[in-house]
């Protein structure tokens, strides 16, 4: 434990920090984003320098920690002397914009009902399992047909599903003491979790089924921005797993990212077949390999063959064939490491990311500056240190456009360039000049690039939306009576009448805007699936 | 009665006798004879009539005259060019000598005035001379295009004065060699495609899906679309661009001697390969290629709001 209260300068940059306040704002508003970002700039604070330093009035401070605390946006550490200083988690804020692929991912293991247990949960930070059940099972009957509901049970069911997995996980929580201290209680509680309580479902017996609501009048779209701290609903029995909370277990969903990455590459390189016994050695290295190590353990070709999918019927002479030129392709993401069991193999974590990420790369130079200086970009990784003549010899290019191509990618730095003097004055006329790139600064310059780029894109939807604001408004006041109408049993006549409100160019606006706030959604995701990639290569 | 010494003149001292006779040992020992071979040949001469008469066939420019690591050296010299030298002087000949000596690299003026120890202004006005009398020609260098390099008339240029198969008249063939490019991918896909779709096991499938370089190399002879003979040394360099391209790559197995198209035991094996990851995400939203990224900031006059990449992206 650190003695001396640490504040450290934020060392994100300025396109990071501008990325998290715009996602705090547009999750949380104004009063939390003005707190979070102060955090993220500063360091860690304690309660009364966040208020005097931002201005705002204490108890603002303290609902907006709430919040964040809750989300896993800010941490705290109580320190000597009793001061409790509230930390920003910035990378966990940047995590946001990964939230619609955690939803669908769970969508596509543990369909519609894992899907919505993984959105209460991202949505609200922390939930008890109780709670999250008789959410989910409620908006689950609304989408059923009249007269069925979802049951508890089988909403539970896939709960327990996801702890086993690791996909969701308990919070850390207050440490039961035995004997009760006769001291006055900390500042702060310091919660603890047990490695072996932290996918432990609680015992419950929940017994009941979804209801229905009858109006909407808080639906999960249309949430009040600022978000409170979640009490469990004012229910009047006792809450049976009162203070065991859950939350998503956001590093399990980066395994399976890095997973799925490196799967469909083998298919992309070799084909079908070989990809599922990737994906089969990576299933069953999902427990027992942590998700920095650099090489899976070990799997026996006997192993592997018994953990195949059920459905893939080749004979184990086929399967040694696969895994043998899996180890022999100059992909290097499996390699042999044992001749017992039948072989032994492994899959090389560590260079699949390393060559996802200069993929990453090579697409960004090529998608930019064209073929040609891709070619001459892939050249100079090969071969580490290349002279411009070099450079032109070997890529075929001729010597104007090698060196114009060669250049941009300098000043772009993509390319860095390494002088070895022949003589001890460094005259430039008697120093060799070498190319290299260094795939390490340029993966760093790059998710700089991600980053703006996304806020970018925010910030445009955002102005789409603000362009429109006066159609929309009128847009959601024709639905908002059309739904009243609907409910008082109005005639179709007199619906239609309303609907006629928005007019037909007025209908073709918001279509467009509809479609261009989706395609700047599906934008972000796009470039944070890049950001993955290359995050996962440090 | 005194005694008179008597000098014996030996019958063959004639100055003409002795220089026929050096010509001839020349002729049997074409690499050169030494001063010692010639006083064996004729002990009886003495030193001096020895150095007068290779004078005088140095002069004639009937023979040679080398340095070797034993000593000097005589040598014929080929009649044909003995008729053509008639007229210059030594300098010329020295120039000549480093010339041809640089074989078919050719020389740089500079370096014949190292090698020549002659002034500057002599070393040009000797190539100008030999350039006019048609013995030696100038060669533009492909390395550096102001760079002349000298060589005996009648050689071909060596590849790496003129840049060999890919360069015609010091231009880089852009086009030939994109054509040999795609050509060479071409090839390469439709076996792998072939080897993909004939389903037999994964190791036939894989194996028959790679081509050697001879393959490849006979390929493109046979297409016939090159005017300059190909190598397959010069089909491997085409190759290498397809790898740097990421569309193909390459593997070394060894090789029995002997087997079509090795190489020191070793044969290179190649095939086309897809890239692993689809275009990133970066590059499918506009600020991902913009060219004014940095200048772009919200309030600014290239901002998000206002950009027009973004509107066309969006109505697209």
């Amino acid at each position: 434990m650190d003695e001396i209260a640490l504040r450290l300068p934020s060392t994100m940059t300025q396109a990071e920090i501008k990325l998290c306040s715009l996602l705090l704002q547009e999750h949380f508003g104004e009063i939390v984003e003005k707190i979070g970002v102060h955090l993220i700039r500063t360091g860690s604070q304690p309660l009364r320098v966040i208020a005097h330093d931002t201005g705002t009035s204490l108890d603002q401070v303290k609902k907006a920690l709430c919040v964040l605390i809750q989300h896993n946006l800010v941490s705290y550490q109580v320190h000597k002397r009793g001061v409790v200083e509230y930390e920003a988690q910035c990378s966990r804020v940047l995590r946001m914009l990964r939230y619609p692929r955690y939803i669908y991912t769970t969508k596509t293991l543990y369909s519609d009902t894992g899907e919505l247990i993984v959105e209460e949960l991202l949505l609200n930070g922390k939930l008890t399992m109780s709670a999250v059940v008789k959410k989910v099972a409620d908006r689950l009957t609304e989408t059923m047909e009249d007269g069925k509901t979802m049951d508890y049970a089988e909403v539970s069911n896939t709960f327990v599903r996801l702890a086993d997995t690791h996909f969701v996980q308990r919070c850390p929580s207050v440490p039961t003491t035995e004997n009760s201290d006769p001291g006055p209680p900390p500042p702060a509680p310091t919660l603890v979790i047990n490695e072996k309580d932290m996918y432990l479902v609680p015992k419950l017996s929940l017994i009941g089924k979804g209801k229905r609501r009858r109006s909407s009048d808080e639906d999960a779209a249309g949430e009040p921005k600022a978000k409170r701290p979640k009490h469990t609903t004012d229910n009047k029995e006792p809450i049976p797993d009162d203070g065991i909370y859950w939350q998503a277990n956001l590093d399990r969903f980066h395994q399976h990212f890095r997973d799925q990455a490196i799967v469909s590459a083998v298919a992309n390189r070799m084909d079908q077949t070989s990809s599922e016994i990737v994906r089969t050695m990576l299933r069953m290295s999902e427990i027992t390999t942590s998700s920095s190590a650099p090489f899976t353990q070990p799997l026996s070709s006997n192993e592997i063959f018994r953990s195949l999918p059920v459905g893939y019927n080749i004979s184990k002479q086929v399967l040694d064939q696969y895994l043998t030129l899996l180890a022999d392709d100059p992909l290097e993401f499996v390699g042999k490491s044992g001749d017992s069991g039948g072989g032994m193999y492994v899959i090389n974590l560590h260079k699949a990311l390393a060559s996802l990420a200069t993929a990453t790369l090579e697409s960004v130079v090529q998608e930019r500056f064209g073929s040609r200086c891709a070619r001459i970009f892939r050249l100079v990784l090969q071969k580490k240190h290349l002279e411009q003549k070099q450079v032109e010899d070997f890529a075929m290019i001729p010597a104007k456009e090698a060196k114009d191509m060669l250049y941009k990618m300098l000043s772009e730095n993509f390319m860095s360039l390494q002088e070895i003097p022949k003589t001890p004055d460094h005259a430039p006329s008697r120093t060799f000049y070498l190319y290299t790139v260094n795939i390490l600064s340029a993966a760093r310059m790059l998710l700089h690039r991600c980053y703006k780029s996304i806020a970018n894109l925010i910030e445009r939807r955002q102005f789409e939306t603000k362009e429109n604001k006066r159609l929309l408004e009128k847009s959601q006041r024709v639905e908002a009576i059309i739904a009243s109408m609907q409910a008082t049993g109005a005639e179709e006549a007199q619906l239609q009448e309303i609907e006629e409100m928005i007019t037909a160019p007025e209908r073709q606006q918001l279509e467009t805007l509809k479609r261009n706030v989706n395609k700047l959604d599906a934008s972000e995701i796009q470039v944070d699936e890049t950001i993955f990639l290359l995050e996962s290569y440090h | 009665m005194a005694e008179v010494k008597v000098k014996v003149q030996p019958p063959d001292a004639d100055p003409v006798e002795i220089e026929n006779r050096i010509i001839e040992l020349c002729h049997q020992f074409p690499h050169g004879i030494t001063d010692q071979v010639i006083q064996n040949e004729m002990p009886h001469i003495e030193a001096q009539q020895r150095a007068v008469a290779i004078n005088r066939l140095l002069s004639m420019g009937q023979l040679d005259l080398l340095r070797s690591n034993t000593g000097l050296l005589y040598r014929i010299k080929d009649s044909q060019n003995a008729g053509k030298m008639k007229g210059s002087d030594n300098q010329e000949k020295l120039v000549y000598q480093i010339i041809e000596d640089a074989g078919n690299k050719g020389i740089w003026s500079r370096d014949i005035r190292y090698k020549s120890n002659l002034p500057l202004t002599e070393i040009n006005k000797i190539l100008k001379n030999l350039e006019s009398k048609k013995l030696i020609k100038a060669v533009k260098s492909v390395a550096a295009s102001k760079k002349k390099v000298y060589m005996l008339y009648n050689l071909q240029p060596d590849r790496s004065v003129t840049g060999g198969a890919w360069y015609s008249d010091q231009d880089f063939e852009s086009e030939f060699v994109e054509v040999l490019n795609q050509q060479c991918f071409k090839f390469l896909q439709s076996k792998a495609e072939t080897a993909r779709e004939s389903k037999q096991n994964p190791m036939i499938q894989r194996n028959s899906s790679f081509a050697s370089s001879h393959e490849v190399w006979k390929y493109i002879c046979e297409l016939g679309i090159s005017k300059v003979e190909l190598s397959m040394e010069d089909i491997e360099t085409i190759l290498n661009t397809l790898i740097y391209d990421g569309k193909v790559e390459m593997t070394i197995i060894a090789a029995k001697e002997g087997t079509v198209g090795s190489v020191d035991g070793h044969m290179k094996l190649y095939r086309a390969v897809s890239p692993i990851i689809p275009p990133t995400g970066l590059v499918r939203a506009p600020c991902g290629l913009c060219p004014v990224f940095d200048d772009c900031h919200e309030g600014g006059e290239i901002s998000p709001s206002n950009c027009i990449y973004m509107t066309e992206w969006l109505e697209f």
